[in-house]
């Protein structure tokens, strides 16, 4: 009786694949709005008796619920009778497609182009977009950084890069600083010369950079583009697939005017828009928010057009003496370092959304009218 | 908060009426000519106000679409058979004209 006994409890307790599957179907991932079984996130579930073990399979390293989803699965599987441990591993696969034969060879491997861009010089796009690489790196995700603002280069002085010094092949070997690949047109001119070109010039230089460069298996490549809405931006458009565009802007109106101008072009040129960042939103002294640039200009102008809010950066020191000692503020402790994390969590979401949501909306449609 | 609803098809629904099957499964039917006296752009809406410059009565009733081309992807662009193509619809003030939120 005895043996038996211990051979029915046994049964009894015995932990199926398909219980775990089902207790981790009540994690729901916010943003696709589907459980993670389902998405098909639980990838190597092993059961070795009450020892359960499984990987959690994000689309994103950088993704911002990553812990929240961790515990949460721990819990969850932890609540089935019989399980005495739960490992759980988290991992990331980032989804994404950029290949075009053009640029097979330099950014055949890279899985998502992100551009930053502004309407208007001087809203600290290249500060954006340095910190925004940082964080997607900080994230555990691979990141390039492509300094495209070719009469203003500032991304080697804000993270002290040097110089490239290796080929492969005909493809530039881009230097790595902090674990981040980045190429500047600076380092082909000098931070003190002035890139004096015309347009047609200035778009095949953006041509080479982008199609000369190896850059080899990248999770994120950042765009720093120059501001405006001018030829090198068609150009690049063109010759990079952009996954998506971050515009850019502070709170004062003139920055916002030119950063709808920036939003009707790239949606002209169909690169989906990621979201706003508003930058130089406050400064903030004893508890108390003073808007220098008036308030809610990239709060009114997301609403406006229905895009996400990525992001609000403080007006601190800080940004602007880590900026100038090569040294982003995201690494650092404060307000706008948070704040700058918190907005490159939110561009992975955004990127992640949009691979979720693109099959099922039309990307571009043109419909002719019969009889008219 | 984040609205991401997007086209699954367009198409001609009748003579004058545009059909629009949404991501989220709400359809639009709309009448062009509405859509022609509803131009959203800065020569027939007042930028500052709101308020708008074009005048119903302005708008035959024959007036038909020639080419409807998505705009990104926020919005589209029609070009009408009396010579206006500034309008650009984006979804959601198509989907407000159909009275979906």
């Amino acid at each position: 009786m005895g043996v038996l006994d211990q051979f029915f409890k046994k049964k009894d307790l015995e932990i199926t694949e398909d219980m775990v599957r089902e207790a981790l179907k009540v994690i729901i991932d916010p943003d696709l709005d589907k459980d993670i079984v389902s998405l098909g996130f639980v990838r190597n579930l092993k059961i070795d008796r009450g020892a359960v073990e499984f990987e959690v399979n994000l689309t994103t390293p950088a993704c911002p619920v990553k812990e929240k989803f961790k515990s949460e699965a721990e819990a969850a599987v932890k609540s089935i009778p019989g399980v005495e441990s739960v490992h759980v591993i988290m991992t990331a696969t980032t989804k994404g497609q950029t290949k075009s034969p053009q640029t097979a060879n330099s950014l055949g491997k890279v899985a998502n182009i992100i551009l930053v861009a502004s309407g208007k010089g001087g809203v600290g796009k290249s500060t954006s977009a340095v910190n925004l690489a940082y964080g997607l790196s900080s994230a555990g995700s691979k990141v390039g950084l492509l300094d495209a603002d070719i009469h203003g280069p500032s991304i080697p002085m804000m993270t002290g890069v040097k110089n490239p010094t290796q080929m492969n092949g005909d493809l530039v070997l881009p230097p790595i600083k902090d674990n981040i690949k980045m190429i500047s047109i600076s380092m082909f001119s000098g931070t003190d010369q002035a890139a004096i070109m015309r347009g047609p010039m200035a778009s095949s230089m953006v041509k080479n950079f982008v199609t000369q460069v190896d850059w080899g298996e990248l999770d994120y490549l950042v765009i720093d583009c120059p501001p405006g809405t001018g030829d090198i931006h068609l150009s690049l458009a063109q010759i990079a697939p952009a996954t998506g565009v971050v515009i850019v802007t502070s709170p004062q109106d003139v920055a916002v005017i030119d950063a709808k101008k920036a939003i009707h072009m790239y949606s002209t040129l169909q690169i989906p828009i990621l979201g706003i960042i508003e930058t130089m939103s406050y400064f903030e002294v004893e508890n108390k928010k003073y808007y220098l640039f008036g308030e809610g200009g990239g709060v009114k102008l997301a609403e406006s057009y229905s895009l996400p809010l990525l992001g609000q950066i403080p007006l601190e020191v800080q940004v602007s003496e880590s900026s100038d000692k090569g040294s982003p503020v995201v690494l650092q402790a404060g307000k706008a370092s948070a704040a700058y994390r918190n907005f490159s969590g939110n561009v992975a979401r955004e990127v992640s959304i949009l691979h979720a949501t693109r099959g099922e909306s039309l990307s571009s449609f043109s419909l002719k009218w019969r009889g008219a | 908060m984040r609205s991401y609803i997007g086209v699954k098809e367009i198409y001609q629904s009748d003579e004058k009426h545009l059909g629009i099957t949404w991501t989220d499964g709400a359809e639009s039917k709309l009448d062009v000519v509405e859509l022609r006296r509803k131009c959203p752009c800065a020569s027939c809406v007042d930028e500052r106000t709101g308020e708008r410059i074009l005048k119903p009565d302005s708008v035959a009733n024959t007036v038909r679409p020639l080419q409807i081309d998505s705009v990104g992807r926020y919005a589209c662009v029609i070009g009408f058979n009396d010579g206006h193509n500034t309008g650009i619809y984006s979804f959601k003030y198509l989907r407000q004209l159909s009275g979906i939120s």
